[in-house]
């Protein structure tokens, strides 16, 4: 059965890549320790020479990009329930898109989060760490940091909603009373994507790019 | 018998013609190829070495006891030029025998018993026919075919025959066709001794080469390969500070420019020769002071302490001073140049305008058009342990630049991206729980 799943194309791609994976950095590692090259690690470097400007924007990108997934994979699982039971039962379809715009609300946090964000993001002159100054360099973590908050919550609310969404429906062809409870469920649900959006605003607060 | 010494033969002047081919292209000192046939036989002669030239002295070692034994009558066919290109050019060697310019001589050789300098040393024109005189003991009769049928030999005593022949000159007929009727005119002298029934060993050479190949001179003093480029410039030794006799500070630099203004230029400091005076050193802090003869005066400041995150010393180039009439600017380079105390530390370029890992300390107008530029720069501070080697250089440039490492990060990430998005789509199925092919199939009410 291990060979079934071995003989899998998806398996044997992801051992491929992971093999790939640990073993560069095995090797990249036992390097640095033998050569005693190991003081040139250095987080530190990496963390003042790489510019703050790509940590903002991959701030940016993730919270868009993250909470779309989590409204898209919210909706996809609802909807497929709404139609499948939508089938025996058609008049579960019109209530049941409650559960399809909660989805969609986690994809509406992560856009204005992501322009809130970019609204941020202003050039300064800056070259070398010193010219580019501390508050520069907060202002790149504090993006990027909010953009994954705002991204990961709704992603997972987004999930969670859709979930949901699809017991929902589909209790609902059973026995329309159900409808109403589960809703409740919903509501917990959403409420933790918001939890992102107000914390991601607290993050990026102070921040201040620019000279 | 006979044919298979005539077909020997045959197979031998092929050969002779081919090792001429094969020496033709080695040699470039002047040589003349010589065949000798006798009707008599003529004793053995080992085969040269390929690109050996034999010298007039093995010639007259190997004439000496052919000639010692009674008399003889030498006939000596001297062509004005001859060379192995000649016979190989119009010796239908290829495959053509029926070109071949030599059809006389080739039947003698084979009728007879034949012998082959390839390649004789030329060093005169008359060298040959002396060498002959010389051990024959007579004097050369100048002859042609016609005269000879009429010219009285006596075989009792040595003779020496002279045929000239000449040689492809500009004139009407081409040098195949003269080369065709100096072989008439030696298949006819040899015709006329024999009619005549005197035994003779006949020579065929030339008095100087046709063709001399000159070689470019080779270098004598370089064998094997060397690289095209212009020779390295000497490498200076580096600037060894010493303590209590022992080496402390290394520097070593290919140029250490500096210009204090864009009018008067870049100066080398690099090539004069600095005093050390005023350097210090001791286990903390090094300072290597370099007085130049042209009024500079250079100055590094160097630190070594422990770190404890990293758990290990470190040093850093503190400041970097120039004064220069006077005029002190002083740079701070610990930002940019350290390394662990054990090493050295290297960079291709320090300098003070691009990528600089000097900057200036003060904000003093004036000094802010002086410029430093140390090209190929090494320093060491500590940890030399009475060596005068460098120690392990840790250099400025990194192995992957910030700018790949941010490359790298986003594209792995976008590459993890869509290994998720992939994986996902290649893991939708169809539905097929409730798929049951004997079962009745669904109705689908057509009302709420």
């Amino acid at each position: 059965m291990l060979l079934e799943w071995m003989m899998n194309g998806h398996a044997i791609l992801y051992t491929g890549v992971t093999l790939a994976f640990w073993s560069t950095i095995l090797i990249v590692g036992i390097c640095y320790t033998i050569f005693d090259l190991g003081f040139r690690f250095d987080v530190a470097w990496f963390l003042t020479e790489t510019s703050p400007f790509m940590w903002a924007n991959l701030g940016i990108g993730l919270a868009i990009s993250l909470s779309v997934v989590g409204a898209a994979w919210g909706i996809y699982i609802t909807g497929s329930s709404i139609i499948g039971g939508g089938v025996k039962a058609p008049r579960i379809k019109t209530k049941n898109l409650v559960s399809i715009i909660f989805c969609e609300a986690v994809a509406i946090y992560g856009i204005i989060m992501a322009i809130v964000i970019s609204n941020m993001a202003e050039n300064f002159s800056g070259t070398t760490p010193e010219t580019i100054g501390a508050r520069n360099y907060q202002a790149g973590y504090s993006m990027f940091g909010a953009g994954l908050t705002v991204g990961f919550s709704n992603l997972f609310c987004g999930i969670c909603v859709g979930i949901v969404g699809s017991g929902a429906a589909l209790a609902d062809a059973q026995n329309p009373s159900l409808f109403v409870k589960i809703l409740i469920v919903e509501i917990f649900g959403s409420a933790i994507g918001l939890f992102g959006v107000i914390v991601a605003i607290l993050q990026t607060s102070k921040v201040k790019m620019g000279d | 018998m006979a044919e298979s010494r005539i077909h020997a033969r045959g197979r031998l002047f092929s050969f002779i013609l081919l090792f001429f081919v094969g020496l033709s292209s080695v040699n470039s000192t002047a040589q003349v190829p010589l065949v000798i046939w006798s009707t008599d036989s003529l004793p053995p002669l080992p085969s040269p070495s390929a690109g050996h030239i034999s010298s007039d002295q093995e010639l007259a070692v190997y004439l000496r006891p052919v000639f010692a034994s009674g008399p003889h009558t030498v006939l000596l066919f001297l062509q004005e030029k001859l060379s192995k290109d000649d016979l190989t050019h119009y010796g239908g060697v290829f495959g053509n025998k029926q070109d071949s310019a030599f059809k006389n001589l080739e039947a003698a050789l084979r009728s007879s018993s034949s012998v082959t300098f390839p390649a004789l040393e030329w060093r005169s024109p008359s060298a040959v026919t002396a060498l002959l005189e010389a051990e024959l003991g007579a004097s050369p009769v100048l002859a042609d075919p016609d005269t000879l049928s009429h010219l009285s030999i006596d075989t009792s005593v040595n003779n020496l025959l002279l045929i000239n022949l000449p040689y492809c000159s500009d004139s009407l007929k081409s040098c195949k066709e003269l080369l065709h009727d100096n072989d008439e005119v030696l298949g006819k002298a040899l015709s006329v001794l024999q009619t005549k029934g005197i035994p003779y060993i006949s020579i065929f050479t030339g008095q100087q080469p046709s063709r001399v190949i000159s070689e470019t001179a080779v270098p004598q003093e370089k064998v094997g390969r060397s690289l095209l480029q212009a020779v390295a410039p000497d490498v200076k030794p580096p600037i060894v500070f010493n303590s209590t006799g022992n080496p402390c500070i290394m520097l070593w630099a290919q140029n250490l420019n500096v210009s204090v203004s864009e009018s008067t230029g870049w100066i080398d400091l690099a090539a004069q020769t600095p005093n050390l005076t005023g350097s210090t050193c001791s286990s903390s802090s090094s300072q290597l002071v370099l007085r130049y003869p042209s009024g500079h005066v250079l100055s590094f400041s160097m630190s070594q302490r422990f770190y404890p995150v990293s758990a290990r010393n470190w040093f850093s180039l503190d400041t970097v001073e120039l004064q220069v009439g006077g005029v002190t600017a002083s740079y701070v380079g610990s930002r940019g140049i350290y390394a662990p105390a054990e090493y050295s530390f290297r960079c291709q370029s320090v300098n003070n305008f691009q990528n600089a890992l000097l900057v200036m300390n003060s904000t003093n107008q004036s000094l802010s058009q002086w410029r430093l530029n140390f090209i190929d720069f090494q320093i060491q501070g500590f940890s030399l342990n009475n060596g005068t080697n460098f120690s392990y250089a840790s250099d400025c440039a990194s192995f992957f630049t910030p700018a790949i490492w941010m490359g790298l990060l986003t594209s792995l990430l976008m590459l993890l991206i869509f290994v998720y998005g992939l994986h996902m789509i290649m893991q939708l199925n169809t539905m097929d729980r409730f798929d049951d092919p004997k079962g009745p199939s669904i109705s689908v009410p057509q009302s709420e």
